[in-house]
């Protein structure tokens, strides 16, 4: 038995000494033959729900970002639209027709042309799956009455009322350009079989983007490589840029942590907001970049005590935002002024309740609502700043002698709940606590979908008022042609909800990306209107 | 033939009907659980139309249709092998689990090929060392370690190995390595994979990334085995056969080698393989919270999460057959090995 012992000790040592010999010697994990790309892994938040480039419109952004392109690229700091596949464009007098002309030094991924038959498939696929479905983000293309090609180079889009399609060609979603063989490749008769749509979720695409999907696994993780074809090499240095990209599925804030501080994530898009400045002094990067993903308390305008205007009021005066913003998004955000974000076109300032519990007593008084009264408040758990919120949302009321009931819920479930304020109002929260991100950098994305009367998935407010439905629709329509007094007419819209007290404007988060000594990221590789999306044609590896 | 066809036959029959059993079961409990897959289906249409997308959605998934024929219509799919496209990520349902199921499973089985000999060895040790301070501590110690809570010592040991080495073993195997070698998985096993294509560089470090956490699970196995063995084994001393053996002046080790070992065996194999089935759900938990592995766990609640219905009753199907393969395996190796056994 000794002899076993003896044995046993000899292993344990060996393992401990090969470990600690490989931790210390990675030489001999990697070998010398390895070739010396450039590889960068970027830690993503959330699995992916889909890549087909004219349906996908929710966490697929972050591989459509890098694979496909538009025709225009949203500048989130001057608020312009820049060319990307057209390289110019021009409207018509009553906006219903616009022309854009097309670079003629494109190719896709498998070799094939860009040109505008390309064009007019791919934008009247992602309206037509729309209209025939009501899936994806074709909505956004409702006007569109045809893709008219001119010449190769040339495309005339026909719309049914004004629209600034330059706009909506820059859209996160539903306006990329695939190629069609896409259609031969994947066996479909035409371009809203279901073939195609699989053809493309099963890891096939045929974009023109800077990289190339080599390997897609939804669930763990997205190969991409530099495609050197691609026409925007010229104008970028590409010396420096990743060879490889691999987009790692990493959904626990403290893996990306772990990973970052192990060396296996090169940059990360969700480290807990606590580990930002031990980060820090340990050399990291860190690009805050102000997002267009803001957070709102709507109020059930259908149910008793918050059908009161006053009421709203009362509970909108007596939230300290800027506590809330410290202590519950722990500074990553910025106190919201109404319900666009700050930055995003058509948002305006001064919307921002005062907190002031006088005026807030004072409106609780005139409301006519005895105190103590009970409320829910419906908030998601699945961040951890919703949950903070809830918490301090709760100590404030309760110094107005309003008692409030936490309704915490996943995401799934608060959405079930929510959508009840349409069909049963009386059952549904007094409060509820949701997010936003656009698909097009238009006030009328953030308007219409959380505040319009027909919008009954996401108007959790259960808003109902017909002027503000015709302002923001006439606003839709004049962005097209008159985008000044569109803007108008939105900030009227904006002015109607706040003065109605119909929602609360919480906060518009700043998101902390992390990167690793071994690259760099400069922020013009991040824009919030394409959230999650990083141009890694500008990351420059180091090392 | 200690096996009989008919123990097979009755054996399949009853997977049969468990997984049946299983589906409805699952089907009914999920109608109950938040969200409704019509609208991760549908892509959580955001448009004027997402009334009209969720509606020609729940006719998609038959939702649409009385719970009786929707569970009728999922048990002919499983059973015609086509448990179609996960509702959440839009990918063959196959492909979601496959993977994790893989990731688990390389781990459990590396977890028992280093806790079951370890945790017989000890016990055998403390047996025949029965009443010395040696055997108290390992019977103290056997209590503690099945007791012991895995995430907690998973973290621990993430902790430890972090701040001693510098190293934390995160995921399964470094992305950089993986992919500036070309390592292409093959069987999901990545272990066996590595070796396969000879790439030792993978496998060094893929062995490097599976301890940790397989020294977390360890802790019931080796816990359990050593407890069982030591009273077996002390059992196995006071029989006649060995007593006899020993007045016949049969040595020690040949004594201990060739009647008691041979003799607890079969009960060794039967609480291991109760314990491997038992030890996924460690594997579950800490997989994925502490070290960042994919696998089941993570593969579970997301499909919750995501009211992907059908990965999770997909997955409660996988997990059943796992479970009632891993017993027939353990009976016809018992029966194999104990000719008393007869199934």
């Amino acid at each position: 038995m000794k002899r076993i012992i003896l044995v046993l000790i000899a292993l344990i040592i060996l393992v401990a000494v090969l470990v600690v010999v490989l931790i210390n010697k990675p030489s001999l994990v990697t070998p010398s033959t390895t070739p010396p790309s450039k590889i960068v892994v970027y830690a993503y938040n959330d699995r992916i729900t889909g890549i087909d480039p004219s349906i996908e419109d929710d966490t697929g952004l972050v591989v459509l970002g890098s694979i496909y392109e538009t025709l225009t690229y949203y500048d989130y700091k001057t608020g312009e639209v820049k060319p990307r596949l057209a390289t110019n464009w021009t409207s018509s007098e009553d906006g219903r027709e616009w022309i854009f002309r097309l670079r003629n030094d494109v190719v896709f991924h498998d070799g094939s042309l860009f040109n505008a038959t390309a064009v007019k498939l791919s934008i009247e696929r992602a309206r037509d799956i729309y209209r025939n479905s009501g899936r994806g983000a074709g909505y956004i293309w409702d006007a569109l009455e045809e893709v008219e090609i001119v010449d190769p180079y040339t495309v005339k889009f026909k719309l049914s009322y004004p629209q600034r399609v330059d706009i909506l060609a820059s859209a996160a979603y539903a306006s990329y350009i695939f190629s069609p063989s896409a259609i031969v490749k994947s066996n479909a008769a035409n371009y809203t079989d279901r073939k195609l749509e699989d053809w493309f979720n099963s890891g096939n695409a045929v974009g023109t983007g800077p990289y190339r999907l080599v390997s897609y696994d939804p669930m763990r993780e997205i190969k991409l490589e530099k495609f050197n074809d691609w026409w925007g090499w010229r104008y970028i240095n590409s010396e420096k840029a990743p060879d490889i990209v691999v987009i790692k599925i990493e959904t626990d804030p403290s893996a990306q942590y772990s990973g970052l501080l192990s060396g296996e994530l090169d940059i990360a898009s969700s480290v807990p907001r606590e580990t930002i400045s031990n980060l820090k002094k340990q050399g990291f990067g860190i690009i805050p970049l102000p997002t267009y993903h803001n957070f709102v308390l709507f109020y059930n305008t259908k149910r008793y005590p918050t059908n009161i205007t006053d009421f709203r009021l009362a509970i909108a005066h007596a939230v300290d935002l800027n506590r809330v913003v410290s202590e519950a998004v722990l500074g990553m955000g910025s106190v919201a002024s109404g319900v666009l974000p700050h930055g995003f076109p058509g948002h305006i300032e001064g919307l921002t309740y005062e907190f002031n519990l006088d005026k807030a007593r004072e409106y609780l008084k005139r409301s006519g609502v005895s105190t103590p009264i009970k409320i829910e408040l419906l908030y998601q758990i699945d961040y951890e700043e919703t949950k903070k919120f809830a918490a301090i949302f709760k100590t404030l009321m309760s110094e107005l002698g309003v008692d409030v009931e936490l309704n915490g819920q996943d995401w799934a479930r608060l959405k079930d709940i929510a959508r009840g304020v349409w069909e049963n109002p009386e059952e549904t929260p007094h409060l509820i606590v949701a997010d936003w991100w656009p698909t097009i950098p238009s006030p009328y994305d953030y308007l219409y979908a959380m505040f319009h009367s027909e919008s009954k998935e996401w108007n959790y407010a259960g808003y109902e008022n017909p002027v503000f439905d015709e302002l923001i629709t006439k606003a839709w329509e004049m962005e097209g042609v008159n985008y000044t007094g569109a803007l108008e007419l939105y900030k009227e819209a904006q002015l109607t909800l706040y003065q109605n007290a119909v929602a609360l404007g919480l906060w518009d988060e700043i998101r902390p990306f992390v990167y690793s000594q071994r690259v760099y990221v400069p922020e013009e590789a991040l824009n919030p209107m394409y959230t999650f999306v990083i141009r890694f044609e500008l990351v420059e590896v180091r090392s | 033939m200690p096996v009989s066809l008919n123990y097979i036959f009755k054996r399949i029959l009853l997977s049969i009907l468990v997984v049946i059993g299983v589906i409805v079961f699952s089907y009914i409990l999920l109608l109950y659980t938040p969200g409704d897959p019509a609208v991760k289906w549908a892509g959580n249409p955001r448009g004027p139309e997402a009334r009209k997308a969720i509606e020609i959605a729940r006719r998609e998934l038959g939702l649409d249709q009385p719970i009786h024929v929707q569970i009728a219509q999922f048990i002919y799919h499983v059973f015609t092998g086509n448990l179609g496209l996960s509702i959440a990520y839009k990918v063959p349902v196959s492909q979601v689990i496959t993977s994790g199921f893989t990731a688990t499973l390389e781990l459990l089985i590396f977890t028992y090929l280093l806790a079951v000999p370890l945790g017989l060895w000890l016990g055998i040790y403390s047996a025949l060392r029965r009443g010395s301070r040696f055997d108290s501590f390992i019977q103290s110690l056997s209590v503690v370690l099945a007791s012991t809570p895995t995430f907690w010592l998973g973290a621990i040991i993430a902790l430890i190995s972090y701040s001693t080495t510098g190293f934390l073993p995160y995921g399964r195997v470094s992305y950089k390595l993986a992919t500036s070698t070309g390592f292409n998985p093959i069987t999901g096993f990545y272990l066996l994979d590595a070796l396969i294509q000879g790439n030792y560089a993978v496998f060094l470090d893929a062995l490097l990334r599976i301890i940790p956490p397989a020294l977390a699970i360890s802790v019931y196995p080796i816990g359990v085995v050593a407890r069982v063995s030591r009273t077996l084994v002390a059992e196995a001393l006071l029989e006649d056969y060995v007593r006899s053996a020993v007045a016949w002046g049969v040595r020690r080790n040949t004594i201990i080698k060739h009647f008691v070992l041979k003799s607890i065996i079969p009960p060794v194999i039967q609480i291991s393989g109760l314990a491997f089935v038992y030890s996924i759900v460690d594997a579950m938990v800490v997989e994925s919270l502490v070290f960042g592995r994919e696998g089941l766990g993570s593969i579970l609640l997301d499909s919750l999460h995501k009211a992907d219905f059908r990965v999770t009753i997909a997955l409660a199907i996988y997990l059943t057959i796992f479970y009632i393969s891993v017993n027939t395996i353990v009976d016809i190796i018992q029966a194999s090995i104990d000719p008393r056994v007869k199934i």
